[in-house]
């Protein structure tokens, strides 16, 4: 599975939306993910992908869209 | 131990050089807070306030919080916390409800008219050596503290807890848990939050530490994970969700933390999977997990979860009964094999403040005892030896992120918008049997249909909410619904509408 879909499935099931077509919509700011499922969310992707996120760095604003999601988790990979 | 006052003082006394509390790096001794929570309490005294009154105390997690709490009882009034990132209107309510005239503002107070309060500030209190009529302390059925809950009809309730209470919890908390002599606690918890008291006091009255990661800290990774791996404790006490959160951090290990021996867990269902994932990270820590409602002063079970119990048990136990508190079984309620779990015993609180209805529904006397009686409506059932399991709820109330929440408080104001014409908040639970998500069900009223995008109700609904509730009660997801589902007596079908959220 490509990371958009690992992405998308796990913002699937803490936000119980698709959010396949709203790439860039700020899922902070309207209020679909608050800090704790934030912490689901990083939770997922570490078990799921593998990937470690250096959580004493996270920025929310490099977090915010699915778009930016995807980016950031690609880049971790390549680390 | 039979007067949690006077063992901290004790404390002071013997040893004035002894660290009581560390926030961020900045510390205060034993001396300190006897000095200070006396300067509180001779303060408290010259003002006169009713006997018995309650004192609202509005701030965060600082030192000058728990002085200012000792300094309430030594007067002789119970104190209120309120968290100082709660709402303007959460404080105007328990005002109403609690008929304080004194709010302390340890933290600055929203900037709102508080018709009939007298406000106290830290500055206003000098530090003085006075001598303090310990008589007039706080003392057996007095009532030592008060913590507001959730209400369903939108009034909050205030459990009143009182010494007898608080001395037969902290009692058993520090004979049960193979604690350390002197230990170190970890303070997460706001302290409006009861959570918070299972560190509280358990550490002064043992000349332990109290070691504080704020609430604002915790709100952020950046500044969490900066801070954690930099505070050394022997007992961690949070919610399971605090915990996993934790995870994140690949620091979070004996490694380093090399003192932290135990592990106290309240508040949520405590997931099979993160104690094992604990167990990786700590292998020789003792994890225990607990439970009780803020009726019962904290918790009233507990059970170290071995691994013969994680082997036995896929839904882990929540513990057996403290020696002086009975737990049975009203079989009435609940499905078949379980029922309302009901506590009997010292830690069990005399009822909520100012509010015999609610009181009399939740709370009795059996003929000839001596202790409350107090309905949890938690369902549960026994197994071997009389290992306690929960099952759920047999009403409306939730645990979302260790809060307590009436989901019909939340549906009360939801349905006082004008834009709404029915409202119902359901849980959504992940596998762990744990919420993880609220979610708001919502018929609009014909006016707003067509008149707003979604994405504009949302944002109108939830700055409203915003006002009338606390932040961990506003819903993550709205949903809106052409009609909500009908039960046969007419009102909206809640049972329904949470199980279509959990299909």
């Amino acid at each position: 599975m490509d990371n958009q879909k690992v992405v998308l499935n796990i913002l699937a099931d803490l936000t119980g939306e698709d959010l396949a077509d709203r790439m860039d919509e700020d899922i902070f700011e309207n209020g679909l993910l608050d800090s704790m499922a934030s912490v689901q969310m990083l939770l997922s992707l570490q078990e799921e992908l593998g990937i470690q996120v250096p959580v004493s760095e996270f920025n929310r604003d490099e977090w915010a869209t699915p778009n930016k999601i995807i980016a950031k988790v690609t880049s971790l990979e390549k680390e | 131990m039979d007067n949690i006052i006077e063992t901290i003082d004790q404390v002071a006394e013997a040893d004035p050089k002894r660290i009581a509390y560390d926030y961020l790096g900045r510390t205060n001794t034993y001396g300190d807070l006897k000095r200070r929570s006396d300067a509180w309490a001779t303060k408290l005294v010259t003002m006169q306030l009713k006997q018995g009154q309650p004192i609202m105390v509005w701030g965060g997690q600082t030192f000058e919080m728990i002085a200012c709490f000792l300094g309430c009882v030594k007067a002789g009034h119970a104190y209120i916390p309120i968290a100082s990132y709660s709402n303007a209107e959460r404080l105007v309510m328990i005002q109403e409800v609690s008929q304080a005239s004194l709010v302390i503002a340890i933290d600055v107070l929203p900037d709102i008219a508080l018709p009939g309060l007298q406000v106290l500030r830290p500055a206003d209190v000098p530090d003085q050596h006075p001598a303090i009529d310990a008589s007039q302390a706080v003392h057996g059925d007095d009532t030592f503290y008060i913590i507001f809950t959730s209400g369903t009809t939108g009034k909050p309730k205030g459990v009143m807890i009182s010494h007898r209470n608080l001395l037969s919890f902290v009692n058993w908390e520090q004979r049960n848990f193979k604690l350390p002599a002197q230990p170190n606690f970890l303070v997460q918890a706001p302290y409006s939050f009861d959570l918070s008291v299972m560190s509280l006091y358990p550490a002064l009255t043992s000349g332990g530490k109290l070691v504080v990661l704020p609430h604002d800290v915790t709100q952020d990774f950046k500044q969490l994970f900066a801070t954690l791996p930099q505070l050394q404790f022997n007992v961690w006490v949070s919610t399971p969700s605090f915990a996993q959160m934790c995870f994140l951090d690949p620091t979070f290990s004996s490694k380093q933390h090399p003192e932290l021996s135990h592990f106290l867990f309240c508040g949520e269902e405590l997931p099979h999977s993160e104690v094992l994932a604990l167990k990786k990270r700590f292998p020789t820590s003792h994890i225990f997990n607990t439970y009780g409602p803020t009726e019962a002063t904290v918790a009233v079970t507990q059970v170290e979860i071995t691994d013969d119990i994680l082997a036995k048990y896929d839904r882990l136990p929540i513990g057996f009964a403290k020696a002086d508190t009975q737990i049975t079984l009203d079989e009435t309620k609940g499905e078949a094999g379980q029922g309302e779990l009901i506590l009997a015993g010292p830690s069990v609180s005399k009822g909520y403040l100012n509010n015999p209805e609610k009181t009399k529904a939740a709370f009795f006397r059996s003929a000839g005892a001596t202790d409350n009686s107090y309905r949890t409506g938690d369902a549960g059932f026994f197994a071997e030896k009389q290992l306690l399991f929960y099952s759920g709820r047999i009403d409306f109330q939730v645990k979302f992120n260790g809060y307590r929440i009436e989901l019909e408080e939340i549906n009360f104001y939801l349905s006082q918008n004008d834009l709404v014409r029915y409202g119902v908040v359901a849980p959504k639970y992940n596998r762990n049997h744990t919420v993880k998500q609220l979610v708001a069900e919502i018929e609009l009223t014909k006016a707003a249909q067509d008149k707003y995008s979604e994405a504009e109700l949302t944002k109108r609904l939830r700055a409203s909410l915003a006002k009338q509730v606390m932040p961990y009660m506003i819903p993550q997801r709205f949903v809106y619904r052409s009609a909500l589902p009908i039960s046969q007596n007419g009102k909206v079908d809640i049972k329904q509408v949470i199980q279509e959220v959990n299909q």
